[in-house]
């Protein structure tokens, strides 16, 4: 009987709270319905991956299906494994942000603990409507991967190249790109490097084939810095480029998807393939990806926790910040980047506390973030090579440096820049922040050939001829074999008037890379200087061999046989120039010269 | 009379994999079809049972009761399974090895006791976090002991997958 009467009471105190709480009390206790209350979180937080012939492995688009991962989905959302999504919440809106509330996860929660009803049908939402093929509808130009990669059913991750040839005959602006990875439950994520001079075809073993690796660098030899960040990992939609900021393909340019994969257990074929979009007119605003990287500084010994790197690059111009890439491999645990204002004030650009490399991505901001020149940006790593970090990939744990493999470690920050409010006239503000990224990156690391190359080019951009021969000097000297960096002294000293002392640059350029268009065009340049024009034919012949296509090489060809009184091969030279390009003045007045000559 | 439970084969008949294996180790490994985790472990699955034949007889039990016959055999031929299969809709296998997660596995010693369930080893951290290999095998650790007529050190350890669909 006092039982009995407690529980009455019980009841009674519930039923009798204060009239502002009873609509939350009545809510609460109240039975959540799929229909009423969950199935919106699921049609916006979940079924765009979960659907068929997207990344998910079963459906998540009515009761039924969510009734049977009930307990699953309960689990893996009060967890924050899904959706997956790397940042904590913080003043600076990323765009698309796939989170759940706390309150959307307790909703959760207690659904599945009620018994995951189901509810009135008249307050189910109406179901999602998706896009069936290309997102953004046929793309322009479709590129399929040559040959698939057959992922065996088991194994470590694999890390997979992919080159497309892009077969255009002029320069293009592409405003969208989508990436499909094929089959998108086994490609992790993946993302594209635009190879402009198609270098990375040599590192397959067969043309078509594609080649391993998780990292890959392309060399570029003029000042062409990438300026957006391709990139696709599950629930990634298309995104169009804002009018002006279209990204530049140029004839011969060669596109990598590099992808992740990991094993299933069956084998499965992988065949991606991307869409292009293109716009109508070139863009009109340059954008710009900045790397900040403390790879140097990555020596981690066994077993240690708490490994903190950072890297701090203060701003020459004012720009807009984009989107923000974080990258380390499996062992970077908490990952933070924050800018710190003239003034002091500091805002956080973005902060993964468990970083997932797995669950790597690009995040885009919802509005841009403007950050004024003399603003420092700054990146805090932390990594944990002891055996508590389950992801280590060394058991026992081993000494970590930088490095390609998944196994080494990385360092890395990307920045997509729009520089703002500079003066034209002024030149290019890209290049004042490649000159100060190259200086930064110097100062850390004084044996860093790239940081050295990319200086003196800027130097050599502003007419600073001596303190760019200086830099190329630094760069030869860690690298005295380097094709580009040899190629890149002999033209400097070429243009300063200087051929005897740019011929054995540019032959060392050569017997590093003896298909080297430039080189041989320079060298040919050097000898002609010389007035030794048999030579200075040979160089020019081989330069034409190289690029076909190219009138100037055909006009200074033409003209160095001239020069040796072979008029018959020269004309013939001048004329092929002129089919080439009819507007080459080198050529017609060339071969106007050479007509009076010859009468 | 009133139907006893029972797990059924893929040909729809009454089976009990305990009463078949006379003598030898049983073991049960826990399945679903769209399990990504429980999938993954596939050829370590048909190695461990390639390896222990002599001693051990494998089954792959579905619990699910939507998963049919047909798309068994079909998962069974994507990947390369060849142990026998049950169906375990009444989930009375499930109860006898409280297996909540696929995979997960239920090891029975000689005399059809059961001496381990639960995970097969500890390449799984957590749901979408796998080590680079596993370093702790205890499906094996308990086929072994089950063979010298030992216990196993574990006796069971909660595997990290997929929940069975429609647990009691």
């Amino acid at each position: 009987m006092l039982t009995l009467g407690a529980f009455a009471l019980g009841a009674l105190f519930a039923h009798g709270s204060p009239p502002q709480n009873a609509e939350k009390e009545v809510h609460q206790k109240a039975q959540i319905t799929f229909n009423r209350d969950i199935a919106r979180i699921i049609f916006t937080s979940c079924s765009t991956c979960h659907r068929p012939g997207e990344a998910a492995p079963f459906s998540l688009l009515n009761y039924n299906d969510v009734k049977k991962h009930a307990h699953q989905i309960a689990e893996v959302t009060r967890t924050r494994n899904m959706p997956p999504w790397l940042p904590e919440p913080q003043h600076v809106k990323f765009a698309d942000e796939m989170r759940l509330s706390e309150s959307q996860i307790d909703l959760i929660q207690k659904w599945v603990n009620q018994g995951a009803t189901e509810g009135n049908p008249a307050d189910l939402p109406p179901p999602p409507k998706f896009t069936e093929g290309w997102r953004l509808g046929t793309p322009d130009l479709i590129l399929n991967a040559e040959k698939p990669l057959v992922l065996p059913p088991e194994g470590a991750d694999t890390y997979w190249n992919f080159i497309f040839r892009v077969p255009i005959n002029e320069t293009r602006w592409v405003k969208a790109v989508e990436i499909r990875p094929g089959d998108k439950r086994y490609v992790h994520h993946a993302n594209i490097l635009v190879d402009r001079e198609g270098t990375s075809r040599s590192r397959e073993a067969r043309p078509g084939a594609g080649f391993g690796g998780m990292e890959i660098r392309i060399e570029s030899q003029v000042f062409d810095p990438d300026s957006h960040l391709l990139f696709w990992k599950p629930g990634t939609v298309p995104y169009i480029e804002p009018e002006g900021m279209e990204l530049r393909l140029d004839k011969g340019a060669d596109l990598i998807l590099n992808t992740h994969l990991q094993p299933s257990g069956k084998p499965e074929i992988i065949q991606p393939s991307v869409g292009l979009y293109f716009a109508s007119h070139p863009a009109t605003r340059q954008l710009m990806l900045l790397q900040l990287e403390n790879d140097s500084k990555l020596d981690i010994p066994a077993g240690k926790k708490n490994f903190v790197v950072t890297d701090d690059f203060t701003l020459p111009v004012d720009v807009d910040l984009l989107a923000i890439y974080p990258h380390a491999h499996y062992l970077g645990k908490d990952l933070q980047a924050f800018a710190t204002l003239p003034g002091g004030k500091k805002k956080t650009l973005i902060h993964i506390p468990r970083w997932n490399l797995n669950w790597q991505a690009v995040y885009r901001y919802a509005d841009p973030v403007m950050l004024p020149k003399g603003a420092t940006v700054s990146l805090r790593y932390v990594y944990d090579n002891s055996d508590e970090n389950p992801l280590n990939p060394n058991h026992p744990p081993a000494r970590v440096r930088a490095g390609n493999r998944s196994s080494d470690e990385m360092c890395h920050l990307w920045l997509q820049v729009l520089p703002v409010n500079f003066d034209p006239a002024q030149g290019d503000p890209r290049m004042l922040l490649q000159e100060a990224l190259s200086r930064h990156n110097i100062e850390k690391n004084p044996a860093d050939f790239d940081a050295h190359y990319n200086l003196a080019a800027m130097l050599q951009a502003r007419g600073k001829l001596d303190n760019a021969a200086k830099e190329y000097q630094i760069a030869l000297h860690l690298r005295p074999g380097d094709a580009i960096a040899n190629n890149s002294m002999g033209s400097l000293l070429l243009a300063q008037g200087q051929a005897d002392q740019a011929v054995p640059y540019l032959e060392a350029a050569l017997k590093a890379r003896p298909d080297y268009f430039d080189a041989h065009y320079n060298l040919g340049n050097a000898f002609a200087a010389q007035e030794n024009f048999a030579a200075a034919s040979q160089q020019f012949f081989l330069a034409v061999q190289a690029h076909p296509a190219d009138a100037n090489a055909e006009a200074n060809l033409g003209s160095a046989l001239a020069e040796q009184g072979k008029f018959v091969e020269a004309k013939l030279h001048f004329e092929r120039a002129l089919q080439i390009d009819p507007a080459n003045i080198l050529a017609r007045e060339n071969l106007a010269e050479l007509q009076r000559k010859m009468k | 009379m009133a139907q006893a439970q029972s797990a059924i084969d893929l040909d729809g008949n009454p089976v009990n994999p305990l009463a078949q294996a006379s003598g030898r180790i049983v073991i049960l490994i826990f399945l679903r079809e769209d399990c990504p985790v429980s999938n993954r472990y596939a050829p370590v699955i048909q190695q461990i049972s390639s390896r222990y034949q002599q001693d051990a007889i494998f089954f792959l039990v579905y619990p699910d009761k939507d998963e049919s016959a047909q798309r068994i055999r079909k998962h069974l031929a994507d990947y390369g399974y060849t142990l026998p299969a049950v169906r375990d809709p009444q989930h009375v296998l499930v109860k006898l090895a409280h297996a909540e997660i696929t995979p997960e596995a239920a090891v029975f010693n000689r005399d059809h006791q059961l001496i381990y369930y639960g995970r097969i080893d500890n390449w799984y951290v957590e749901f979408g976090k796998p080590r680079p290999a596993p370093t702790t095998h205890e499906l094996i650790d308990a086929i072994e002991a089950g063979i010298a007529r030992k216990l196993p050190a574990q006796s069971s350890i909660k595997g990290v997958g997929c929940y069975i669909a429609d647990l009691q």
